[in-house]
């Protein structure tokens, strides 16, 4: 085991949050409109030290567009990728991740019925009492996605090849609740068709609101409570009877991952909708970078997930600029051939 | 043999299970600390069943398996279990992508804590249990690239890193040269005798089973139709009703029985495969 430690996880994560750090710098400046670089710091630091922001209109863009994008960005890369993880960990399948187990799908079922119910769509949600709503509606339609696919798959017997069965259903249940999405969107009246439209591709550039805490606090409380199944989701990779003989209580690990990772899913699909591929991208990447020990890979895979989306909101921001396209769109473009390309290479190892 | 410790280190009491249909029934069992016990019987008798159940990943449907001769397996948890009980199974497990050390190392788990790193303590365990299989060589190898003889010493090599009590073992022998088999099983016998461990071996392979075990139980149709001392049980009437078919046995040097199937093959009548 070539000194997989402490300090080596820490040494890592240090340097991805440099990089996390530049990398969210670099998308403050660039834009339709570029803020200079000296500018930027200033206004930062600034900011930071607790003196109000000068009236420049550098200030409104940087603290009232930029940098909750980026802070969004960033829990979406964050929380999608570690899910993506985790997925691919405890399924031991290599294309497991929140959108292809139709999780991210089922989220988003929930986020769009919570928000007929309440009539809220883009709007009266600001009012702190509905902040909650959101999240937990689109944790619910993750979870009825994560039991219904359990269900049909059977793998809640215990079954051998269950992991197999649990993918299908998954994508199953995902193109089936992509279809009553729509219907559900078109029949509203009050549809705000585009916003609609990108959000169901996976898309960072609505307005910010209150829920953004509670979908800061679910991703963090997420990320701590699935760091400690690393070591039992290492053990399972070798197989669930093995895991089982060398002392790990599969089912428990199972269960508690699955809705931990429901849970982040869910949390970051009622603000961005499913944006895709990021689960499914960013962990290979890590595995090649790190190895495929979760100890190392988990933290490495949240901060890389983070840096891998605010990197793919700036180009599709900037793009087509001063039109902006949804993030699931570059995420995918991106994406889907790089996936290509390491399941070809996987192959050869 | 070992006759100081009267109790058991693990106990199967008259347990039963199913799958679709009645697997193990009524099957009761002792293993004793320092003795290798083997389980002979044909395909489908349930013998694989019965080491699941007796490592507790199964879960008997009527009966016990007892640690210690006390306390039932299903009221532990998994890792306490892990402490004490470990089965090498027959398959070697999926393709992770893992070297032979870092799976080696994965016989710590028990004894780790939730989260953990392996220590050097650990790492010293698992690179002796890689050297007792002849391992040493392949450190940084990937299991995926490992022939099939040496994954099924690999898989010997995680059993002994968990350091259990009680080590259960399925088909051991069977991807294995011959020479192996016979330094495998050499090596399982002292292992059994210089940690007094609880040692059961499920094999086809009965003439090995016959000249490494101390005492030999033989299954038929899930339970157990006879056991005893080698000499008592490895016996032509025994075998021949077990099997179907006539055994020649013969008593070797070390007052051990030797079997030899005894194949027809057109009306000619041979000991041992015919060629």
């Amino acid at each position: 085991m070539k000194g997989l430690s402490r300090r080596r996880i820490v040494a890592v994560s240090l340097v991805l949050l440099v990089i996390w750090a530049c990398t969210a710098l670099f998308a403050l400046a660039v834009g339709s409109v570029r803020i200079p670089p000296r500018t930027l710091i200033r206004l930062v630091a600034e900011r930071v030290s607790g003196r109000s922001p000068l009236e420049e209109p550098f200030a409104t863009i940087l603290f009232s567009i930029r940098l909750p994008r980026v802070c969004l960005g960033s829990l979406v890369g964050a929380a999608l990728a570690m899910a993506g993880a985790a997925f691919q960990s405890l399924l031991r399948n290599p294309l497991a991740d929140p959108f292809v187990l139709g999780v991210s799908t089922g989220a988003s079922f929930g986020t769009i019925l919570y928000s007929l119910l309440t009539a809220s769509w883009g709007a009266a949600e600001a009012a702190a009492g509905l902040a909650y709503g959101r999240p937990v509606a689109a944790f619910a339609g993750a979870a009825l996605v994560v039991a219904a696919v359990y269900f049909l798959s059977g793998s809640g017997r215990g079954t051998a090849d269950s992991s197999q069965r649990l993918l299908l259903s998954g994508i199953v249940l995902a193109s089936f609740l992509s279809s009553i999405n729509v219907i559900l969107l078109t029949s509203t009246s009050q549809a705000d068709l585009r916003g609609i439209f990108y959000w169901l591709i996976g898309d960072l550039s609505r307005p910010v609101d209150a829920s953004i805490y509670v979908v800061t606090l679910l991703v963090l409380a997420g990320f701590l409570l699935l760091y400690p199944f690393s070591r039992s989701l290492n053990v399972i990779a070798t197989g669930e009877e093995d895991a089982a003989i060398l002392g790990i209580e599969v089912p428990r690990v199972k269960a508690g991952v699955y809705l931990v990772a429901s849970l982040i899913t869910g949390a970051v699909v009622s603000v961005s909708g499913p944006v895709a591929y990021i689960g499914l991208i960013c962990p290979h990447l890590g595995r090649m970078m790190f190895g495929s020990d979760n100890r190392i890979l988990f933290p490495a895979v949240f901060v890389f997930g983070a840096i891998f989306t605010l990197l793919a909101d700036t180009l599709a921001r900037t793009l087509l600029s001063p039109a902006e396209l949804p993030v699931g769109v570059i995420t995918a473009l991106v994406g889907a051939p790089l996936f290509v390309y390491l399941v070809r290479r996987g192959s050869g190892q | 043999m070992n006759r100081i410790d009267s109790s058991p280190a693990l106990e199967a009491r008259d347990v039963t299970f199913s799958y679709r249909r009645p697997v193990v029934r009524g099957f009761s069992l002792r293993l004793m600390p320092g003795t290798v016990t083997g389980i002979i019987g044909p395909n489908g008798s349930g013998k694989t069943t019965v080491l699941r159940l007796l490592c507790g990943i199964l879960r008997p449907a009527a009966g016990e398996v007892l640690l210690k001769g006390a306390t039932p397996l299903r009221t532990l948890p998994r890792k306490v279990v892990a402490k004490h009980i470990t089965l090498v199974p027959q398959n070697p497990g999926d393709d992770a992508p893992l070297t032979v050390l870092q799976y080696t190392l994965q016989g710590r788990s028990p004894h780790m804590p939730l989260f953990g790193f392996e220590s050097r303590h650990d790492e010293e365990i698992s690179l002796a249990a890689l050297d007792m299989v002849q391992l040493t060589g392949h450190l940084q190898t990937r299991v995926s690239d490992l022939s099939g003889g040496e994954r099924q010493r690999l898989l010997l090599a995680r059993a002994l890193s968990q350091e259990p009590e009680i080590l259960l073992i399925d088909e051991l022998t069977a991807n294995l040269d011959i020479n192996y088999q016979v330094e495998l099983m050499a090596l399982v016998g002292r292992l059994t005798r210089e940690r007094r461990l609880a040692t059961l071996v499920v094999s086809h392979e009965i003439h090995l089973l016959a000249a490494f075990s101390d005492r030999i139980a033989l299954m038929a149709e899930g339970s157990v139709m006879s056991q005893g001392p080698v000499s008592e049980v490895i016996t032509r009437e025994k075998l021949g009703r077990l099997f179907g078919m006539d055994f020649e046995i013969r008593a070797s040097a070390a007052n051990r029985p030797e079997v030899l199937p005894v194949i027809r093959v057109r009306g000619s009548e041979h000991a041992g495969i015919d060629s």
